[in-house]
């Protein structure tokens, strides 16, 4: 027995050593295809922030830009906002169309995980791409282009919650006589309200962030006055708007961390 | 009275969950349906209320035949049944006196019940069932924040909440320390009396059901195979019911 013991430790030594060559040899042959010097890179970031920080800290004319800024920023919000709302009512449907214990027919359940999965995994940068050739450069196309992807997340993430709800509740309430939607919106959904709103904050959250790269594409927002100061080398205009973007989306986590708080108490 | 007649279920992997069950339960009386896990006793208390669909046999409460129910009349049906689990299935993220009201769901109209929109005289019924089963005081916490025997306290409520005329019970005390599954059995008990209910009830514990219960069902492999009052279940005819020696149940 001491012996299978020492085997298995061996072994699983081996195992250990093995993984970590493995991953050492994987660095530096990527190293090597891709050309990157880790020295080089090193003392680079460090020159890099140096620069970034000589030219994107705002100054006195950046501060002009502000007002332009905050409204700009302000529309980027609320696109985010309304994409995501808009996308967890759709996303709601979906889910109880999609989830086990809400919906009894195989097909549908099937049908509906398949568009979630590929509505989630098409890029939002992809959409907003393809929908410029219909829609042209406006917030309509963020939007659409923000909820098509968000519809797709928040539609997983539901059929995964209301799945963890399992029969009991929903056979306490079916064995009252209650019909269907009853028991959905008298037992399923207080049962599950707190993540789901929670998931909703989370994709509010990372909307707004990816409404600014939207924006940069679609022509409008944040993102677009941001691409706007780059390009006319307004830097520390641009600087402004990263910090802008940074303060919003740190107020907003907190908002939203307290929201959950609230929900979860 | 509630009457099974040849009951007969068989789950779609072949196994016999019902064979040809038989038996009546009276107004004021507490059926015990016991027997070995895997028995049938949970398929058959499902079949009651049609949980669960047997293929064949019927179940009549008073003049109205349950099985062969339509959607609309099963839910009629459902009404005057009420029933506590053995996990509770409550609604947890909700108070106990939410939970209860929702035992008339059944009783609203749809969009009311949607909304979860109660009356005045709803929300007292409510109270006074909470009274009734000593949660007056704990109406507005959260059912997650309560102890096991309070919440099956608050499923007793929420099922009473039905005015029903059956109250079925599946292992209502499997969950329970020894004092609280006293004070949740004399609970059942009394309200079987006092309401002139139907209860039937699975029980694991054989001393529990004799002491409880009023009449007593064996059921093993589906098949039942006792079937009197409480005072004739002897220590031979529980062995036989649980197909162990006599002293293994003492």
């Amino acid at each position: 027995m001491p012996n299978a013991v020492s085997v298995m430790l061996h072994h699983q030594r081996r195992v250990r050593w093995g993984s970590l060559l493995g991953v050492v040899a994987l660095v530096l042959a990527s190293q090597v295809v891709l050309r990157v010097n880790v020295h080089q890179a090193l003392f680079g970031v460090v020159a890099g922030w140096a620069w970034l920080g000589a030219h994107f800290a705002p100054n006195a004319a950046a501060l002009a830009d502000l007002p332009e800024i905050l409204y700009q920023l302000w529309r980027t919000v609320l696109v985010a906002i309304a994409a995501t709302t808009v996308a967890g009512g759709v996303a709601l449907v979906l889910g109880l169309a999609g989830a086990l214990p809400t919906s009894h027919l195989k097909a549908v359940r099937g049908l509906v995980r398949l568009f979630a999965s590929l509505m989630r995994n098409v890029p939002f940068v992809a959409w907003a791409l393809i929908l410029l050739f219909s829609f042209k450069q406006n917030d309509f196309t963020g939007f659409l282009a923000l909820l098509l992807m968000t519809i797709g997340q928040l539609t997983r993430a539901f059929i995964e919650t209301l799945d963890e709800v399992g029969p009991g509740p929903i056979e306490a309430l079916t064995a009252t006589g209650a019909t269907y939607w009853q028991v959905i919106f008298q037992g399923v959904l207080p049962a599950v309200a707190a993540p789901m709103l929670s998931w909703l904050l989370y994709m509010i959250e990372n909307n707004i962030r990816d409404a600014t790269l939207v924006g940069m594409l679609t022509g409008t927002g944040i993102g677009f006055i941001f691409d706007l100061y780059f390009k006319g080398f307004r830097y520390a205009s641009a600087g402004l708007v990263v910090l802008a973007i940074i303060a919003v989306t740190i107020g907003i986590e907190l908002t939203s961390n307290k929201l959950r708080q609230v929900l979860n108490a | 009275m509630l009457s099974v007649r040849h009951l007969t279920k068989t789950y779609p992997n072949g196994k016999k969950g019902l064979q040809d069950v038989s038996f009546t339960a009276a107004p004021g009386t507490v059926t015990a349906v016991i027997g070995p896990s895997g028995a049938g006793k949970t398929t058959l208390l499902r079949s009651l209320n049609r949980l669960i669909t047997p293929e064949q046999g019927t179940v009549t409460l008073g003049d109205q035949e349950l099985r062969g129910a339509d959607a609309q009349a099963l839910r009629q049906a459902r009404r005057q049944i009420g029933m506590i689990f053995q996990d509770y299935n409550l609604i947890e993220p909700l108070s106990a006196l939410e939970n209860v009201l929702q035992g008339c769901l059944g009783q609203k109209r749809l969009l009311p019940g949607v909304l979860g929109l109660y009356t005045k005289a709803e929300t007292s019924h409510a109270l006074a069932l909470l009274d009734e089963v000593g949660l007056r005081a704990y109406a507005a916490q959260k059912t997650r924040d309560l102890s096991g025997g309070q919440k099956q306290r608050v499923g007793i409520a929420r099922a009473l909440m039905q005015d029903p005329k059956v109250l079925l019970c599946d292992e209502p005390i499997a969950s329970l320390d020894p004092q609280s599954t006293r004070t949740v059995m004399t609970i059942i008990a009394d309200l079987a009396k006092a309401r002139n209910l139907i209860v039937v009830m699975n029980l694991h514990q054989v001393g529990i059901a004799r002491e409880f219960a009023d009449h007593i069902v064996g059921v093993n492999a589906g098949r039942i195979v006792f079937d009197d009052n409480a005072a004739a279940l002897t220590e031979l005819a529980a062995a036989a019911i649980y197909e162990k020696e006599a002293t293994a149940l003492a």
